[in-house]
């Protein structure tokens, strides 16, 4: 960027008297020296008298009086209570919607933490029981997972000599089924 | 003596009413200029600045001197023209003929009929142009233009920083620069 | 912390107060206290076609075990807290132990031991969906098989 650029980009600042001393200083300095920055400031100056014409000259006056006569009216009647209500919580989330991002995606960053908390079945796909781990002591065991009726069935086999049901009966070597 | 903006204040969260009406009188003026400026229709335009001065009114007791007055006063007055703006349904030209309507009732002294044409035509456009910007920047416009507030007190206003005020200040200006260079 | 300051106070309040609902009930959904645990206790056989009409919510997961009679002989639930156990008797001489050991993602883990007198006949741990079932059957009783529908439901 060169210096007469760099002056456009400062001049709005400049003529709106926001730029510190040395700053203004040294635009002051280049504007008087150059032809095209001089016709740049003047080229300023006539934008904001014409807006200022626009915005300014066009406003009317509004006699006080008959104001305050009407907005003293205006205090006195109270509005229905669900207006009052309908502005107060429009007020509560009238906050610019940049600021309404955060808690938003607050929202969303839970919700896609959490869904399996709403929607088990999406993650429980399967819906069925599953053996980690088994010790049968040495017996025949087998596992049948049937997807159907979501039926997850830990077998225990009969061992051959037979198992005694009576716990009281001296036990036997081998299996207890 | 005159009282202060924030003496007033006092007095009316004590319940004076007189003091109240003081500050209504200071401000009402300027308010509506910038109200108008904002939404370019006279009628809307007191409308709005009778809401701002009645929310003031109802939110005073709340009011603790954080800013002063008038930025406190002038921060309502944009919200509800902004909001105002967005329910606007009229078309850009009825504005453009309430502005012209309001020109004309101006005092102008008689000058040079093809100057009066080529100003004329200036004006109409730099309104459309002004009416084009979005309220945003309208506002930033309309607060330094017809009131000469500081970058600081326009992002008090606003609720924004100076940098914002600064860029948004400096893309209005190019925006209209740009759309009425042939006038300037 | 310029940024926080030029937020809306009520919006940074929002906020708060969405974090602090989202940790409660977060807390309160990932722990349970105790976990409720249920053994029903069914003789399967041959022997007859009856059907006990308490076990219609569970005949689709009984047809699987191919028996043609199914009859339920108790049915026993318990509140048992996480690595605690409980023991619940079985017809025959048997034990069941259960012991809850965790609750992740939807799912109880529970160690089970069925136990014939004091030797134990088999030691499992399964991972059941919540307030669901598993089948532990096979241990022969009264001309039939014992099945036993074990379910637990985190609370």
């Amino acid at each position: 960027m060169n210096e007469c650029e760099r002056i456009e980009q400062s001049l709005g600042r400049w003529l709106d008297g926001e730029l510190s001393a040395a700053e203004s200083e040294v635009v002051r300095a280049h504007v008087s020296g150059c032809a095209r920055c001089g016709a740049a400031q003047k080229t300023f100056e006539k934008l904001e008298r014409v807006i200022g014409n626009v915005l300014v000259a066009a406003a009317p006056r509004i006699e006080f009086a008959s104001f305050w006569r009407d907005l003293e009216r205006r205090m006195h009647d109270r509005p229905p209570w669900h207006k009052e209500l309908g502005e107060r919580v429009h007020a509560w989330f009238a906050a610019p919607r940049t600021a309404w991002v955060i808690p938003a995606l607050i929202v969303v960053v839970l919700a896609v933490f959490s869904y399996d908390s709403y929607f088990p079945f999406w993650r429980s796909r399967s819906n069925l029981a599953t053996v980690e781990s088994i010790d049968a002591y040495g017996r025949s065991v087998a596992i049948l997972r049937e997807d159907e009726s979501k039926t997850t069935v830990i077998w225990l086999y009969q061992n051959q000599e037979g198992d005694d049901e009576a716990a009281e009966e001296t036990p036997q070597p081998g299996p207890a089924f | 003596m005159e009282l202060s903006d924030w003496e007033l204040v006092q007095k009316c969260q004590s319940g004076e009413m007189s003091a109240f009406q003081e500050l209504v009188s200071r401000y009402h003026q300027k308010v509506f200029m910038v109200i108008l400026g904002l939404l370019r229709n006279r009628d809307d335009a007191l409308e709005v600045s009778q809401e701002t001065f009645l929310r003031a009114y109802r939110k005073i007791g709340g009011f603790q001197g954080g800013s002063s007055f008038y930025t406190w006063i002038y921060r309502i007055a944009v919200n509800l023209a902004i909001d105002a703006q967005r329910r606007q349904k009229r078309n850009p030209l009825d504005f453009r003929d309430n502005m012209d309507s309001l020109l004309e009732s101006q005092n102008e002294v008689a000058r040079d009929p093809f100057a009066e044409v080529q100003d004329r035509e200036l004006r109409e456009n730099m309104i459309k142009a002004i009416n084009d910007l979005t309220p945003e920047h309208k506002a930033v416009i309309v607060l330094r233009t017809i009131e000469g507030l500081s970058y600081k007190d326009i992002g008090e206003i606003l609720g924004c920083s100076e940098g914002t005020v600064m860029s948004r200040l400096h893309y209005a200006r190019k925006k209209l620069h740009d759309k009425l260079s042939s006038f300037l | 912390m310029k940024l926080l300051k030029k937020l809306p106070s009520r919006v940074l309040l929002f906020s708060w107060l969405t974090l602090v609902a989202a940790g409660t009930l977060g807390a309160a959904e990932k722990q349970p206290q105790t976990v409720q645990v249920s053994i029903g206790t069914i003789l399967a056989s041959n022997q007859s076609d009856e059907f006990d009409a308490k076990l219609k919510g569970m005949e689709g997961q009984l047809k699987v075990l191919k028996y043609r009679s199914y009859r339920l002989l108790k049915n026993e639930s318990q509140s048992v807290p996480w690595r605690g156990e409980k023991v619940f008797e079985i017809p025959g001489g048997r034990t069941l132990t259960v012991t809850p050991q965790e609750f992740r993602d939807n799912q109880v883990s529970v160690k089970v031991r069925l136990t014939q007198g004091q030797k134990p006949a088999l030691d499992t741990t399964v991972k059941i969906p919540n307030k669901r079932n598993f089948i532990l059957a096979g241990p022969q009783h009264e001309g039939g098989i014992l099945v036993l529908s074990i379910s637990a439901s985190a609370q």
